[in-house]
């Protein structure tokens, strides 16, 4: 619980406040290092996984000759839970994790108590950019791997399992709803993202300034997200599509 | 100028867990003079700079700075009065994403709106100063820990502060080194009337540059007065370390149990 509530101070401190010229000079360099940089592996998964959701939803729908709704059950998988969750747990493990890395190692090596002594805020000038960029590139990231993966879905499906091409997307079309499918996806983006970099700032920030010590934060970052990012997307799916 | 102290540290106390590292420090650092802060390894000199700049909270008692309360200011406020102060740390501390040169001009970028130009002739002559302006464009990691503190320096004056906290500035460097360090030290002092407070353990050095020294040891001030004063004191605990005698009561031993048992486990055998 004390944790918590320092985790709370920090996230607080670190948001509020208009960002300067430098700020956002520092978020721009940071959307690159945690969202541009992530692109590959999230774009790479979402094909594969659009691909695997194909072949597996085809084998089934096939039994009962309704493999032309196929289109709808790879968008709506996607959208729905895939994208927001597999995307997510990606992005823990590809940039929470250096964020922490990176956070923890400028603490170990006093680089955050000398910018404190210059009369700089690392919580403004080291977290805010990170903190912001995260909360930003995810969303934009999950966008990005639904679209690929529903491409993967149709390489498979149409290309190659031979699913009529007109089926395929106007089913989907007819059956995704922009607000229930593609915007409660987004939320749960932004739920993800705002989590998982709090908890990667917040783990590296707070940890103990020794080589052991980034190790086990590092650990806690990609473990807390990930069990997070599950946990909440239960919670949010029972309250969008469960009837809470 | 003011003749009244620029720091006042009022019955400090500070523990980690349960070993407490002060108990009840009092000390009045004086406005544009240099200030020692002596004593053995451990006995919390480093703490006590993290005090003065806010860094740690004291359990009880106050410090203040040109009559500002340190721990009692906004967070806004503290960081405020940090733009009058420079500290060189230890380690040096180094940005390691910047090369020499930003890491010196960080300070004016962020707290100044001084042209590119003019950024350029500060930090070179902040460089100059410390024998480092032909090493502005390598990185903290291609710098020895000597070099690394003396960019250290430089950035610390860069935007010449009231105050100067200084820890163990004369470590790792190289006699030729430590002769300009202390003069630059010194010269930084008069010319520009800073408050300087040096932690150190090389009592030639830090002697001939201090106009007044503390002399901390077991949580509290043993002595204190100029140079010449505890040069001649005839506390036991004084003596031995400014004359950097093995025997006294100062243990060079980390409290321990008896040797012989740690080794053999049972009473000595006769």
């Amino acid at each position: 619980m004390e944790a918590l509530g320092r985790a709370g101070v920090f996230l607080f401190q670190s948001v509020v406040g208009v960002p300067s010229r430098e700020g956002w000079r520092l978020w721009l360099h940071q959307m690159h290092f945690v969202g541009v940089l992530s692109l590959a592996i999230v774009l790479v998964s979402g094909l594969f996984i659009g691909m695997v959701l194909a072949l597996q939803g085809y084998t089934i729908l096939v039994d009962f000759g309704a493999e032309q709704a196929l289109g709808q059950m790879v968008a709506l998988s996607l959208l729905r839970e895939l994208a927001p969750v597999v995307a997510a747990l990606l992005f823990a493990g590809r940039a929470g994790s250096a964020l922490t890395a990176e956070i923890g190692l400028m603490k170990a090596t006093e680089q955050l108590t000398s910018m404190e002594m210059i009369g700089v805020d690392p919580l403004r000038r080291v977290v805010a950019p990170r903190l912001w960029a995260g909360f930003v590139s995810l969303p934009i990231l999950t966008v990005g791997f639904s679209v690929v993966g529903i491409w993967g879905g149709y390489l498979v499906g149409v290309e190659w399992l031979g699913v009529f091409e007109g089926s395929y997307w106007s089913n989907m079309q007819a059956n995704v709803a922009f607000i229930s499918d593609i915007g409660n996806g987004m939320i749960k983006s932004a739920v993800f993202a705002l989590v998982v970099t709090w908890i990667a700032v917040f783990q590296g920030y707070d940890l103990v300034p020794t080589s052991e010590g980034i190790s086990r934060a590092t650990t806690r970052t990609v473990v807390y997200s990930s069990l997070a990012v599950l946990g909440l997307d239960f919670v949010l799916t029972a309250i969008m599509f469960g009837g809470l | 100028m003011t003749d009244a102290p620029f720091i006042e540290i009022e019955e400090l106390y500070f523990s980690r867990g349960d070993h407490e590292i002060f108990r009840g420090v009092n000390m009045t650092i004086p406005r544009g003079k240099v200030t020692a802060i002596m004593g053995p390894s451990g006995t919390g000199k480093t703490t006590l700079l993290k005090l003065i700049g806010g860094q740690l909270t004291p359990e009880s008692g106050r410090i203040l700075i040109d009559g500002q309360d340190v721990h009692q200011l906004s967070r806004k406020a503290l960081f405020t009065l940090r733009k009058r102060m420079g500290m060189l740390f230890q380690s040096g501390a180094l940005f390691s994403d910047l090369d020499v040169f930003e890491n010196v001009a960080f300070p004016l970028r962020v707290h100044t709106n001084l042209p590119d130009t003019m950024v350029r002739d500060l930090v070179l002559l902040k460089l100059q100063a410390v024998g480092l302006r032909g090493a502005r464009h390598l990185t903290p990691a291609e710098l020895s820990g000597g070099m690394a503190r003396r960019v250290a320096l430089a950035r610390a004056v860069a935007l010449d502060p009231e105050l100067i906290l200084y820890d163990e500035p004369f470590v790792g460097q190289d006699p030729i080194s430590m002769g300009v360090l202390v003069q630059l030290i010194k010269r930084l002092n008069q010319a520009l009337q800073l408050t300087s407070v040096v932690v150190s353990h090389d009592i030639k050095e830090t002697l001939s540059i201090a106009d007044y020294l503390y002399l901390i040891a077991d949580g509290q001030v043993v002595a204190h007065g100029t140079p010449q004063t505890l040069d001649t004191n005839q506390d036991p605990r004084v003596s031995q370390f400014i004359h950097g005698e093995p025997d006294g009561p100062v243990p060079f031993h980390y409290p321990a149990e008896a040797f012989y048992r740690d080794i053999l486990g049972e009473a000595p055998v006769k």
